[in-house]
């Protein structure tokens, strides 16, 4: 097999039986580090220089206006683009200096919820949750179907197990793709935008289940929105992004209440002055 | 691993309930059911680590129970494991999995395998038809033909075939001229080559061969340029702004590809006469002259407005043909791709056809 612990869940009261369990200690460790990462696509340095940690068990919540450069973060923290400059490391493993055989390992232990779903289309929904255990495990085909309809179970989408991505409705493409994000039993899941384009109350319901596995499994989730009252339900420490730069880093209540006048026109949904966009036609009228 | 009571059986599981030890609990399941006990206990007690393909297995083995009437009844959970199930309805997992449909029947399973065909072939009716309106109707009703479109498309079409066009043309023109010297020099009359060279590669060859190419490049781009643009909701999109496909994406295409024909067969006849020609002076001791005189002969104007007529046909049909199929597209990215290769099968089938028609029209009943 491979070097990945092959578990996630340990249970706290009798001593670790397998030599590669998850110790207690790094229990509050930082799970993963970003350092100096900076991200320039041409002209344009998307992301400069940021730091940050994330801890193990907690919900961490990227946040920022439009084209600050979130997603491209997220990119970088899972492992599918390398930066221009910096690093990201998975407990202390450099992920875009790992061989590959390392960084499929370490992609095992992470699992990616996409905006839009990404379930193949020529599969139907519990295919597409088997599809990692079948590639990743030698598990029996029976166990493989039976862990597969737990996983859509936990989402809520059981009775929509043999039907194809593309009769399913936009939330319910993200509780499948969050289903296949969970089935290796990852220890970081990373959602991209998870509320985007869902109702409330189907917003609701997927931060709901974001909480859930995060408190049931201690699954350690990075939640990338622009959705403010989403991200004030889940969040244990928030990141807020503004042109490519950490602007604030900490506990959610930290940030949200935060004095930056920056966050706080973020927070407060104030449209910013300086993005030119007020009244500067008055200065042209004739009296 | 088990102690076996008289009616009641008991399977510990160790300290460890993962992926790692799901397979053997899977057989160990297995083979207490074979006994058929009454009662069948778990006893988790046990249970250090654990991970959902474990606990799975489990559940498998409860439905299996259900199944079987056997009662199965779960010892020592702890918390961790009962905030595992809160998440889920133990009841719906055991459940009995949705049916599976019934086999079709083999007249159901013809039926299957015979409508898409249907479908696609009537969609690419449907399509000719709304196109053939667009044109000679459409412009007397206010819907503009869109020209600057059509120049567009027709620079894709034809400009990027020129290249090919060109070379196979050459080579063709040269391997015809090749396999007729042989032939004809048995019999002291290489001069036919002209002959041979000219009427195969004008009436038939030419407008044949730039068909083929055009289905393989622009009727399966055009295919999936349509097909990602229904999966992308784009051709929605249009629709709902009040353009319509057909006038806007298809009625250009489809033209460029009936000029992008003709146009190319033109070239593909001159270039592969050429060849011909050129071998002919080359290794067959033709002057070009007489070659040229010979041609003269055997080639007439009505020849060639008949293969003219069959080029426009031809890439007419290429671009219905790519459209109709591209538009239909149904199930994502799978979709796309089968659209694209049954637009290149679909075309160069129909052109095969309609030529065979085109010929005996031409040769069994105008002569």
């Amino acid at each position: 097999m491979t070097t990945q612990e092959p578990f996630s869940f340990t249970i706290p009261q009798p001593p670790a039986q397998k030599p590669n369990a998850v110790p207690q200690r790094r229990q509050t460790d930082d799970l993963m580090r970003a350092v100096a990462l900076t991200s320039i696509f041409g002209e344009r340095m998307v992301l400069q220089g940021i730091d940050l940690a994330i801890r193990r068990g907690e919900v961490f919540v990227v946040m920022g206006p439009s084209g600050c450069g979130k997603t491209t973060l997220l990119r970088h923290l899972c492992g599918l683009l390398a930066p221009s400059l910096g690093a990201v490391t998975i407990d202390g493993q450099d992920v875009y200096r790992a061989s590959p055989d390392q960084l499929q390992a370490l992609r095992r232990r992470t699992g990616l919820s996409f905006q839009g779903g990404a379930l193949l289309g020529s599969l139907t929904v519990i295919e597409n949750v088997m599809l990692p255990l079948r590639e990743n495990t030698d598990l029996p085909e029976r166990v493989i179907e039976a862990t597969a309809r737990m996983k859509l179970e936990m989402v809520g989408l059981l009775h929509a197990a043999h039907l194809l991505p593309s009769s399913l409705s936009g939330g319910m493409k993200k509780r499948a793709a969050i289903a296949r994000a969970i089935a290796l039993d990852p220890e970081i899941v990373f959602f991209d935008e998870p509320s985007a384009g869902l109702d409330p109350i189907t917003a609701a319901e997927v931060d709901n289940l974001i909480c859930k596995l995060n408190k049931v499994f201690g699954i350690t989730m990075v939640v990338v929105t622009h959705d403010l009252p989403s991200a004030y339900e889940i969040a244990d420490r928030i990141v807020v992004l503004l042109d490519g730069k950490v602007a604030a880093l900490g506990p959610r209540d930290d940030v949200w209440n935060s004095p930056d006048p920056r966050i706080r026109d973020f927070i407060e949904r104030r449209m910013n002055e300086a993005s030119g966009r007020g009244m500067d036609v008055a200065t042209l009228m004739e009296i | 691993m088990t102690a076996t009571l008289a009616e009641s059986a008991t399977i510990a599981v160790g300290t460890c309930l993962d992926r790692t030890t799901a397979a053997q609990l899977l057989t160990e399941l297995d083979r207490q059911f074979r006994d058929r006990p009454q009662r069948l206990v778990l006893d988790l007690g046990q249970v250090a680590t654990f991970d959902s393909a474990g606990l799975s297995t489990v559940v498998e083995g409860m439905r299996r129970a259900r199944e079987q009437g056997v009662e199965v009844r779960l010892r020592g959970l702890s918390q961790p494991m009962l905030d595992f199930f809160s998440l889920v309805s133990i009841d719906r997992l055991a459940g009995k999995p949705p049916p599976v449909l019934d086999k079709p029947n083999p007249i159901e399973r013809l039926g299957a395998l015979v409508e898409p065909k249907l479908d696609g072939l009537v969609g690419v009716l449907r399509t000719a038809g709304e196109v053939l309106q667009a044109i000679t109707v459409g412009p007397f009703r206010g819907q503009k033909l869109r020209l600057d479109r059509t120049a567009m498309e027709i620079d894709h079409c034809a400009g990027g075939a020129l290249p090919i066009i060109l070379l196979i043309a050459f080579l063709l023109g040269l391997i015809l001229a090749m396999q007729a010297w042989v032939q004809l020099r048995i019999f002291g009359c290489e001069i036919y080559v002209a002959d041979m060279v000219g009427v195969s590669v004008m009436s038939e060859i030419g407008p044949l061969m730039t068909a083929i190419a055009l289905a393989a490049r622009s009727g399966s781009s055009n295919a999936a340029q349509l097909g990602s643009m229904v999966v992308g909701e784009e051709i929605d999109a249009l629709k709902q702004m009040g353009i319509r496909p057909t006038g806007f994406l298809v009625v250009p295409k489809v033209l460029a590809c009936a000029v992008s024909a003709i146009m190319l067969t033109v070239i593909f006849d001159v270039v592969g006469i050429c060849g011909g020609a050129l071998f002919a002076w080359g290794v067959a001791d033709i002057e070009f002259l007489a070659f040229a005189a010979q041609l003269k002969q055997a080639l007439h104007l009505s020849d060639f407005a008949f293969a003219t007529v069959k080029s426009l046909t031809f890439g007419a049909i290429v671009g219905v043909v790519g459209c109709s199929l591209g538009l239909r597209v149904q199930g994502g990215s799978e979709g796309v791709g089968r659209a694209t290769t049954n637009a290149v099968v679909l075309g160069i089938f129909l052109i095969i056809v309609i030529d065979a028609v085109f010929v005996t029209f031409q040769r069994l009943v105008l002569s």
